[in-house]
């Protein structure tokens, strides 16, 4: 009998929880396929979750009014480069730091354990300045090179590696198998939940980036999902059920994705963390 | 190694090759512009409404097909932080031929030595057809740097109905409503308004706006953003009593509940304010909401004669351009009267040139909105501070503008945004014509 | 690092191997801030024509007289203080519940989790809607339903005492599902002995939380806390979207103040100042941090 209070009581806090954060999610669903007057109007009502003659009118005038596919490949593009090139220079810098034998090892990587705790925000002005004089504004260049080499990702691949067992290596290399063919037959493929995590962390921290896009991008042609929805919400007239509508479309394929994976998504980030 | 290229590389098997192009991209490959033969006229502009951007497009086009010598490239940039990006844009000296900015901007890339005079490239028949408003934004130095092809208009719209219902006097430029009388009018239309409030003040535009909008109310009471006349700078003329007593009657509407929020950006069109604050580009809409009960009227006199907002996108010549004569044929192309009048027709904004005004249904006299015109030619309209400190000084009084609307000490906000300016124009010792500015004020 | 004897010397390949990314940290995160630290004490404009000079300490004289900037110091230690406890006691509590091993709970976890895939620039637009002023708003109805009526409207991003709290509230949002997947890990990497020991001691379920889950979440508990610290000492995007800093400073933060300075206002050197004090404010918290959970260590 207590049990099932308590299981009642538990479910009553979850339940009440999850309206709470699914309220959002919901309205912005529901909102996006009514006519753009009702949007505002229906906020405060139930209605405002159930979109009662739903159309798609909204994603139409989205794909009107801005250009959401250039936006949309900006982001895929820059997000993707990022993480791709970032997966293979961090972690072979960190199986350097880990398990090779070289001159000025420890220095570095001191200053990579330094590095890690400056926030990008530490290096937006001078780098905005840098990118300004050079030339590069307006650039996927700006956007995409500057974060590639990540000193958090480097710690993260480096903890791990240092927890393999050495003797995966020591027989290989006994074999004669040179540093890199160790590194991408026996290393990465024994790694794959950690090259997960950094992926996911460092995809979510770029896809959703806005402050550094925001400065350095000029028009539409290299801008990315976050600066673009925030500059359709500026753009007369203020059409709600349209800026709903580019909202879903921008957040409804990464939503797809941690919905499928969503086990994987979610080891992945809780392991990273617990080593930092 | 052009982005076009890039594309051809992706469609064959784009996972494998995205570590390749990713390279491309790392190296600075995917960015650069390609190289091109002919002459190519590079213009910038703000992307504005659709239809405005639609008929730049074309403008482009027809002078293209007309001038097969050389092509003008045109590049859209939305206006969100427009001027904050050019400026930046313009330290790496990335600048098109033939650039579009804010009005008031002009002084700053004048200054940072960016842009070349215009009157020795422009027809003077063409200089003299152009309404003394635009000649007087775009003069600094003695010289005519930027023009632009229309004006703009700020007035208080009104729906007739409402202020016969509440029985209150029609203003006119030659008799406006004073400050008191202002006071009385918002009073008598609260009574008739379910929550008293009557005024939209376009409070939800932020930015640029509130300098626009609200400086004039400023220089109609006897202040001013800046020292015009003297060393340019704020003290003692933007903490002034006249500017504080302004800007504590403004704040007493908004405290008052007077004021409409317009979060939705609908409160005229819906109904719930009889007066609107707001710029030509406001009346269309107006218009087809409440027709011919739409009232266009000038903004009150706060004791020195009504003042109004005046300035809008302008165009220029920027100093490293290699093809100035070809970039100041186009701009000339857009200042004729159709031409012109295409423009001023989808944006609805005043047409720049006299012989445009003369053409226009909507502002030539006895149009519904001459009087946007009448307040541009007879002085009613003030352009913002020409100094290059006009960036510093907007975003300061924006600040200043915002606390005040939410009932902080107005004072206090003046005087901190005082501090700024004159810092700044300290900083830059009064901003002395050097370096490249000054050769090109010689040119 | 363990030392081993070495396979020959490795310098070269482990060069080719890390020399990218150190180049990368080299160039673009090393070279940055100490430009930074220099031009902090130079008058260096964006694109004025003016020569640059040094100037001492002036830059930081006037951030630090300037009231805004002062305001802005206040506003982010402020978010930092409510929203890091609050959302690290929120998701423990998400993660406790979670953990309960009732049916249907992966379906939770997964809405916890979810607004975690938004980016913050979306999340801040949507919320612009659902604080709309008015009785009609979707907060100010809600609280209006919950508090059986006893709620007067309010506008809630315009209004000086709850513009940083509605912030908060939407940041946490965001936020928390992170912290919460992170504190499940850590709540299921405890072995079940210790459970099985502290009941056989006869210890309650308050006693099993206080003596086994909490000394057992430290590490995890710790790690949430510093990260959420950084990131709440980095709001930006929420306030340049919603409130612009306003209303009467009430929102603004040290980020946005320098992007204020050097975007709007091309002051390079001005922004650098401030991006020194950002610094400090960092590195103080991540002092604070590690002497904390060193304490923590010898204590246990």
């Amino acid at each position: 009998m207590k049990r099932i209070l308590a299981a009642a009581v538990t479910y009553a806090a979850l339940g009440a929880l999850a309206f709470a954060f699914a309220a959002p999610v919901a309205m912005m669903v529901a909102g996006s396929l009514k006519p753009d007057e009702r949007v505002l109007v229906e906020a405060g009502t139930a209605a405002a979750f159930f979109p009662a003659g739903a159309s798609l009118q909204n994603y139409a005038d989205v794909f009107a009014r801005t250009e959401f596919h250039r936006f949309f490949f900006n982001s895929l593009f820059i997000t993707g480069s990022i993480v791709v090139s970032g997966l293979l220079v961090n972690s072979l810098a960190a199986y350097a730091f880990a398990r090779l034998q070289w001159r000025g090892r420890d220095l570095c990587f001191n200053l990579v354990l330094a590095i890690m705790i400056l926030p990008f925000e530490t290096i937006a002005v001078p780098l905005f300045y840098g990118i300004s004089i050079f030339g590069l504004r307006d650039t996927y260049t700006a956007q995409i090179l500057p974060f590639i080499a990540n000193a958090f990702s480097i710690v993260l691949f480096y903890t791990f590696f240092v927890g393999l067992p050495r003797e995966l290596e020591e027989a290989a290399r006994l074999d004669g198998a040179g540093t890199l063919r160790i590194f991408f037959s026996i290393i990465a493929p024994n790694a794959k939940p950690v090259f997960a995590s950094a992926a996911i962390l460092s995809f979510l921290m770029w896809w959703g980036a806005y402050l550094w896009p925001m400065m350095v991008t000029i028009g539409p042609a290299k801008r990315p999902l976050p600066v673009a929805i925030a500059s359709f919400y500026t753009l007369p007239p203020l059409q709600w059920g349209d800026i709903l509508a580019f909202g879903v479309m921008m957040v409804a394929p990464v939503l797809l994705v941690f919905l499928i994976f969503q086990r994987g998504f979610v080891r992945g980030v809780a392991a990273s963390a617990v080593k930092g | 190694m052009h982005w076009k290229n890039i594309k051809s590389i992706i469609r064959p098997g784009f996972p494998t090759r995205l570590a390749l192009l990713t390279l491309l991209a790392a190296m600075g490959c995917g960015d650069a512009p390609p190289s091109s033969v002919a002459p190519v006229i590079e213009v910038w502009a703000h992307a504005g409404q659709e239809e405005e951007r639609k008929t730049l497009q074309d403008q482009v086009s027809r002078f293209n097909a007309a001038h097969p010598g050389g092509t003008v490239r045109l590049t859209l940039i939305p206006e969100g932080s427009y001027n904050a990006q050019v400026l930046a844009a313009a330290v790496a000296g990335d600048l098109p031929d033939l650039l579009e900015f804010d009005g008031p901007f002009l002084y700053a890339y004048v200054w940072q030595g960016r842009l070349q005079p215009l009157d020795r490239l422009l027809p003077k028949a063409l200089l003299d057809d152009l309404l003394p408003s635009i000649i007087a934004q775009g003069t600094y130095h003695g010289r005519l740097w930027s023009v632009g092809t229309f004006d703009s208009g700020l007035g208080l719209y009104a729906d007739g109905r409402q202020l016969a219902r509440a029985d209150v006097r029609l203003p006119t430029l030659q008799r406006p409503w004073s400050r008191t009388e202002f006071r009385q009018v918002l009073a008598q239309l609260a009574r008739d308004d379910p929550d008293g409030q009557v005024l939209d003040l376009k409070l939800n535009y932020a930015g640029e706006w509130y300098t626009y909008a609200f400086s004039p109310l400023i220089q109609s009471a006897g202040g001013d953003l800046v020292d015009r006349d003297g060393d340019g700078r704020a003290a003692g003329v933007l903490n002034r009593l006249e500017t504080v007593r302004a800007m504590k009657e403004i704040q007493g509407w908004i405290g008052g509940g007077r004021v409409d929020p317009n979060i939705d950006d609908a409160a005229f069109v819906t109904g719930r304010v009889a007066l609107a604050l707001g710029g030509h580009w406001n009346a269309p809409q107006y218009r087809d909401r409440i027709g011919r009960h739409l009232m266009v009227l000038p903004l009150p006199d706060f004791g020195r004669g009504p003042r109004t907002g005046q300035g809008s996108w302008s165009w220029a010549v920027t100093a490293e351009s290699a093809q100035p004569e070809a970039a100041a044929r186009f701009l000339a192309f857009l200042l004729r009267p159709e031409e012109v009048l295409n423009m001023t027709e989808a944006n609805n904004a005043v047409p720049a040139t006299q012989t445009a005004v003369a053409r226009s249904p909507l502002y030539r006299p006895g149009g519904p909105l001459h009087l946007f015109v009448a307040q541009l030619e007879r002085g009613v309209a003030v352009p913002r501070p020409r100094t290059p400190a006009y960036p510093v000084i907007t975003a300061a009084f924006q600040r200043a503008f915002d606390r005040i609307r939410s009932g902080g000490s107005v004072q206090g906000a003046l005087d901190r945004a005082v501090r700024v300016i004159d810092e700044e124009i300290e900083d830059n010792q009064g901003y002395p014509l050097i370096g490249r500015a000054r050769k090109e004020a010689m040119r | 690092m363990s030392r081993r004897p070495g396979f020959g010397n490795q310098t070269p390949i482990a060069l080719l191997l890390a020399g990218p990314a150190l180049a990368g940290l080299f160039l673009f995160y090393l070279i940055p801030f100490l430009t930074a630290l220099l031009l902090a004490f130079t008058n260096l404009r964006l694109g004025s024509p003016l020569p640059v000079t040094f100037v001492g300490l002036t830059q930081f004289r006037r951030i630090f007289t300037d009231p805004d900037f002062l305001h802005a110091v206040a506003n982010t230690l402020t978010f930092a203080a409510a929203v890091v406890p609050l959302q690290t006691l929120l998701a423990l509590g998400l993660a406790l519940l979670v953990n309960r091993g009732l049916r249907g709970t992966v379906i939770f976890r997964t809405l916890f989790f979810m607004p975690v895939v938004f980016p913050m620039s979306l999340v801040a637009v949507v919320w612009i809607l659902i604080y709309a002023p008015g009785p009609g708003g979707m907060m100010n109805a809600g609280i209006d339903l919950l508090t059986g009526g006893w709620w007067t409207a309010r506008d809630f991003l315009r209004d000086p005492l709850l513009a940083l709290p509605s912030i908060m509230l939407l940041s946490i949002w965001q936020g928390t599902g992170f912290q919460m997947v992170i504190l499940l890990a850590g709540l299921q990497g405890i072995p079940e002995s210790l459970y099985e020991a502290a009941a056989l001691d006869g210890a309650g379920a308050w006693q099993c939380f206080r003596h086994v889950t909490l000394p057992q979440l430290r590490r995890p508990i710790a790690f949430v806390m510093f990260v959420t610290t950084i990131l709440a000492f980095r709001l930006f995007d929420q306030v340049q979207i919603m409130t612009r800093g306003g209303p009467d400073n009430a929102t603004t933060t040290v980020m946005y103040e320098t992007v204020q300075a050097v975007f709007a206002r091309q002051q390079v050197s001005r922004a650098s100042a401030m991006t020194v004090v950002f610094f400090v404010l960092v590195l103080g918290v991540t002092w604070i941090q590690r002497r904390l959970s060193h304490r923590g260590q010898e204590a246990s």
